[in-house]
């Protein structure tokens, strides 16, 4: 036993898998200590917030202000500032208006500014401009001097008796805080989703949930195959035609067709987590239970199970003792492919919006379908559906890898 | 002047292993094979037999690797013939191998005449198939094959029944030497007679004009073979006429088979059951001086320090020891009572 | 019914004639064929059964949804009752069970509850009709692509292992609508080559005008490719694996022995690997399909993915239940196909029927 475990943790594939799989097992269960926000807490008013570090605006105006002289801020500030499309309208103005085009680079902020505000004339009348363009590049020009500008912000409050507007403060184009003193903070390293919800708590928590989901079908499915298998194996006759005919019915109808009547009959209102765990696992037995019969009827003539049936051992003594322990590693890899398509099998079944219930956690799939739903791929929003791909793929191709590396492992004739 | 069908001079092979160690798993062995005549060779498991087998077709792909020596088939010196060249106009044609366990040797989903056609095609593209057909008859009859196999699939027949369609399959165009690598060890008493038969038949109708016999089973080959090579560790270690072998071995090695196999034969029976402790030596680094001699009952301080020769004593008999026949036959004598 | 008398008249006519392997194939068939029907029936009551076990009552949610509006209890009642008679619901599960059967072969699979006074036939025609003319092809082509990739990469061995060997383990863990999102977003989103959703450009109606089968080409790229590449992945492994079991097999050493030509042999090895790979579509085009209807929905692709889709959000159980039925159709009618085509191709399967 321990120099199986041994040759197991030399394997390179199982070792690559066993460790990818843990660091996610570590997240999952480390990540909930330090950050115990409600992962389905909604957080951000509006959708799709994007990744990034959200500074509270209110709070940086009351925190320690400190005056910084870098060279670039102001260039920086009409950078962003300025889009795409801006800079390609001011180009196109200027090229009509008679720059040569090789002298206008829209990359190049600062010259950019300076020749538009050198030569940028709101009387010029460009031929061909409708009067919505005109107007529109007016109104361009008024913001850019904006930024030019080099007055700051006078920060006021309005009086309760006056009404006016009692200036409190002002805050200068050179005044920096420092993020570590401003009261509130939140980094969202993966933005928020259509809710508005921490996308990252939110994985995270998925993560957790589609484990054990997949966990739960998965040993459901494995004790369901492991047993039927045995029975069929080793007492055949009329239980093994009885077992496989059963099989054979649910090989040919797909099981997710049956995942879909089932979970869609048990209604919105029963479907919790485990509850689809426990459907999945019902309806993935098939595979499990044909290769451990196989691998039963292998062994049921060995010469040490024949043995025993001399010795007058009970069948389930005989089970128990001479044919599990050959068939464990086989059994053990099984489990882990189940738990993979368990996982894989509630994403399906939540993107049709047939998974666990919408309110109480969040799961990978679920996640997926929400993408899905408010249309974050088309718009380009890809902090709410890529990690969770990601997520999805990393967990599978992590457990398959381990299973690989325990088949060449197991099956000395599959090493390379 | 009797004519050699196949004639092996100092050849040398080795493994190269995924570590890039060489492995001598023939190491200087010479043999000669007469028309009309049949050569056995015994050993333990692992003393190379079928890499010998392998060897001495002239067809090495890797991790097998041809290092030195001469292979000479009826006359022609195939040594570090070009694979290609070997498969054309060697395999199947001049020398024929039946594998261990022969049975599995036939593709399942294809008939057994379909088969043949294809192994007569390699060589002869141009035979029609009504002549195959005819040449396969005539010769399974011949070997009493019952013809009907011919248009069954592999998993239609017995294993006895298998490894006779092997076997005539693979002489199909009249090789000079037929290689068999044990060709009987899987198979119950009943066919393993039945394939010896074969064999021999084979032989008597000309359809081979020479044959190789490898086994681990010394008795069998005093049924079958003229004479006998006994190979250990890579070496040829004794050669001699079956008769010799089996009653009259020199070799320390061989005189061990003898008393380790049971035997009904006359002179034989008396003699009580010995096996050979130890195991043989590890060929990646052979020992310096004789290779059995941790396994030898009789084994000197002498044995040990440098390599030892062949002795030729002529008459068809050699031996790899530094002790004379006479020394020999007294410890044997000694070691009986 | 018909068909099994018919195979009646035909055995019994090989018995007179003689055909000895004639028979042996006609019992192997003559039994797949019986399974097919059993199994058939086992998805009848499945479909039936299944959705009618849900709490609640759908003839409820609807008259309530058609009587918005309405105050007067009886006139509630009379709609209630005739939504109860129209679909069925008020009669015993027996009955109800040998209408929906007499239903079915009448091609009448019931009315949508969603889209209400639609006929479910009706949707779904032509929702199959974009799934099959998707999923059939790209598994096939997918299987194909896939087993030779597997083969290649088991005999060219060297550089072509490396790379083909991590990618197909890639590709065989990631679903089916992961990279579904993958191509979307890459092709159709970033690089603007196909277009992201639906079968084809919403400002066009189905004719058979070249445009409209260019717009149908085009939209078929994305969803077709995420098909295809997953099967390619799963396929490559198994052949990669069956290949090299098949390479080191002895009759491969014994025909090299006998100086057969390596392109020969590598024939045997690839039929004989192929085998299993059939049997293999066989089952796993169960799962297959599952994995290609999600992805039908990350496209909005009018196939039967979106059809239940829409069906779940609208609480439809007519729909649900004959889009299932039709996808169990599908894969038990594929399978079936399969298995007789795996006893043609097999030798060995007639060899072990005649005796």
């Amino acid at each position: 036993m321990k120099h199986t475990l041994g040759q197991i943790f030399r394997s390179p594939k199982f070792l690559v898998g066993f460790v990818i799989f843990m660091a996610i097992l570590l997240l999952v269960i480390i990540y909930p200590l330090f950050v115990t926000d409600n992962p389905l807490g909604i957080i951000g008013q509006g959708t799709f917030f994007e990744p990034g570090i959200y500074v509270n605006v209110y709070d940086s105006l009351r925190s320690p202000q400190y005056i910084l002289n870098l060279d670039n801020a102001a260039i920086n500030r009409i950078a962003s500032r300025l889009g795409d499309q801006e800079r390609q309208d001011m180009k196109e103005w200027l090229i009509e208006y008679g720059v040569p085009e090789d002298e206008i680079d829209i990359d190049d902020t600062e010259s950019l500014m300076e020749l538009w505000v050198n030569n940028y004339d709101s009387t010029i009348v460009v031929p061909g401009m409708t009067a919505a363009k005109r107007k529109y590049y007016v109104r361009l020009d008024a913001s850019l001097e904006g930024i030019l500008a080099t007055e700051g912000f006078h920060i006021s409050v309005r009086n309760e008796e006056t009404g006016d507007l009692d200036e409190v403060g002002y805050v200068n184009q050179k005044d920096y805080v420092n993020v570590n003193q401003v009261a509130n903070v939140r980094i969202l390293p993966l933005g928020t989703d259509n809710f508005g919800r921490d996308m990252l708590t939110e994985l995270v928590a998925a993560i957790g949930v589609s484990l054990k989901i997949g966990l739960v079908a998965g040993l459901i499915a494995t004790m369901i195959g492991l047993s039927l298998g045995l029975l069929a194996g080793y007492i055949g006759g009329w239980l093994d035609d009885i077992i496989m005919f059963i099989t054979n019915l649910f090989t040919v109808i797909p099981s997710f067709v049956l995942l879909i009547l089932i979970s869609y009959s048990i209604g919105q209102e029963q479907r919790g987590a485990i509850t689809i765990a426990a459907v999945i696992g019902l309806t993935s037995w098939v595979w499990t239970t044909r290769a451990v019969r196989a691998q039963v009827i292998s062994l049921r003539n060995r010469d040490h199970v024949n043995l025993s049936k001399l010795s007058g051992h009970s069948v389930l003594h005989i089970i128990v003792a001479d044919i599990l322990p050959y068939i464990a590693s086989y059994v053990f890899m099984a489990l882990i492919l189940q738990i993979s398509s368990g996982i894989l099998a509630e994403a399906g079944l939540s993107i049709l919006g047939l998974g666990p219930k919408t309110t109480e956690v969040p799961t990978l799939g679920l996640m997926m379908n929400w993408a899905m739903i408010y249309s974050a791929h088309i718009m380009g929003k890809w902090w709410a559906y890529f990690p969770v791909i990601v997520a999805i793929a990393l967990v599978s191709f992590s457990l398959n890898l381990m299973n690989t590396g325990l088949d060449q492992v197991f099956n000395p004739a599959l090493r390379d | 002047m009797s004519n050699y069908m196949l004639e092996v001079k100092e050849l040398t092979t080795k493994y190269i292993t995924r570590f890039k160690e060489n492995v001598y798993a023939v190491d200087h062995v010479s043999l000669a094979v007469e028309e009309g005549k049949s050569l056995g060779i015994a050993g333990e498991s692992g003393c190379g037999k079928s890499t010998l087998a392998l060897s001495l077709m002239g067809y090495y792909f890797p991790p097998l690797h041809y290092t030195s020596g001469e292979i000479i088939i009826n006359g022609k010196n195939i040594s570090g013939m070009d694979p290609d060249s070997v498969r054309k106009l060697i395999l199947g044609k001049e020398i024929a191998y039946i594998p261990q366990s022969a049975m599995n040797a036939l593709n399942p989903t294809q008939k057994i005449i379909r088969f043949i056609e294809d192994v007569v095609h390699a060589h002869h593209p141009d035979a029609s198939k009504e002549y195959i057909l005819e040449l396969a008859t005539e010769r399974f009859e011949t070997l009493g094959l019952p013809p009907n196999v011919l248009e069954k699939y592999p998993v239609e027949l017995s294993g006895g029944m298998k490894q006779r369609t092997v076997i005539a399959t693979s002489v199909i165009l009249g090789p000079k030497v037929l290689i068999a690598d044990e060709p009987s060890s899987a198979l119950d008493v009943t066919s393993q007679k039945k394939v010896i038969k074969m064999l021999r038949d084979m032989m008597d109708k000309g359809i081979i004009k020479s044959m190789i016999f490898i086994t681990h089973e010394l008795p069998l080959l005093y049924n079958v073979t003229d004479d006998i090579m006994v190979m250990y560790a890579g070496q040829i270690v004794e050669q001699a006429s079956a008769k010799n072998a089996v009653f009259d071995p020199l070799h320390p090695y061989a005189y061990g088979l003898m008393g380790a196999i049971i035997v009904p034969e006359e002179g034989l029976r008396d003699v009580s059951l010995r096996a050979i402790p130890g195991v043989p030596p590890n060929l990646k680094d052979p020992p310096s001086g004789c290779r059995f001699a941790e396994r030898c009952k009789f084994v000197q301080p002498e044995c040990l320090v440098n390599s030892v020769l062949m002795r030729e004593l002529g008459n068809n008999r050699a031996y790899r020891c530094i002790f004379t026949e006479e020394e020999l036959r007294e410890f044997y004598q000694n070691d009986k009572k | 019914m018909l068909q099994a008398k018919r195979g009646m008249a035909v055995f019994s006519n090989c018995q007179s004639i003689g055909g000895a392997a004639l028979k042996g194939y006609l019992k192997y068939f003559g039994g797949k064929l019986i399974w097919f029907l059993i199994t058939l029936i086992f998805a009848f009551l499945l479909n039936f059964i299944l959705p009618r076990l849900m709490p609640g009552d759908p003839v409820a949610i609807i008259t309530q949804r058609v009587v918005q509006g309405m105050t007067s209890q009886t006139g509630i009642q009379k709609v209630y009752e005739e939504y109860a008679t129209l679909f069925g619901t008020n009669r015993p599960m027996h009955e109800q069970f040998f209408l929906y059967v007499r239903n079915l072969f009448q091609g009448n699979l019931g009315t949508s509850f969603s889209q209400y006074p639609r006929p479910v036939a009706d949707i779904l025609k032509s929702s199959l009709g974009w799934t099959l003319a998707l999923q059939l092809p790209a598994i096939l082509v997918g299987w194909m692509i896939g087993n030779t990739l597997g083969a290649l990469a088991a005999y060219v061995k060297k550089g072509f292992d490396k790379v083909l060997l991590p990618a197909s383990i890639f590709l065989s863990n990631l679903p089916a609508f992961g990279m579904a999102v993958i191509l979307l977003v890459i092709f159709g989103v970033q690089l603007k080559w196909f277009p992201t959703s639906g079968g084809y450009g919403f400002d066009m109606i189905p004719k058979f005008s070249w445009d409209f089968i260019k717009s149908v080409i085009l939209h078929y790229q994305l969803p077709f490719w995420s098909i295809v590449t997953i099967a390619i992945g799963g396929q490559a492994i198994g052949m990669r694996s069956m290949s090299i079991y098949e390479l080191n097999a002895d009759y491969v050493k014994f025909a090299r022995f006998l100086g057969i030509k390596d392109r020969k042999i590598i024939g045997y090895v690839f039929r004989n690997a192929m085998l299993p790979q059939i049997t293999g579509l066989a089952l796993s085009i169960g799962t297959m399909v599952g994995g290609a209807l999600v992805a039908e929905t990350i496209f909005s692709y009018p196939g039967l993915g979106s059809t239940i889709l829409t069906a779940v959000m609208g609480q439809d159980y007519p729909m649900i239940s004959a889009a299932t039925l039709l996808i169990t159709l599908m894969v038990l009618v594929t399978t079936f196909l399969i298995e007789i085509l795996y006893g043609v191709i097999d030798p060995r399967i007639k060899a072990a029927q005649t005796d």
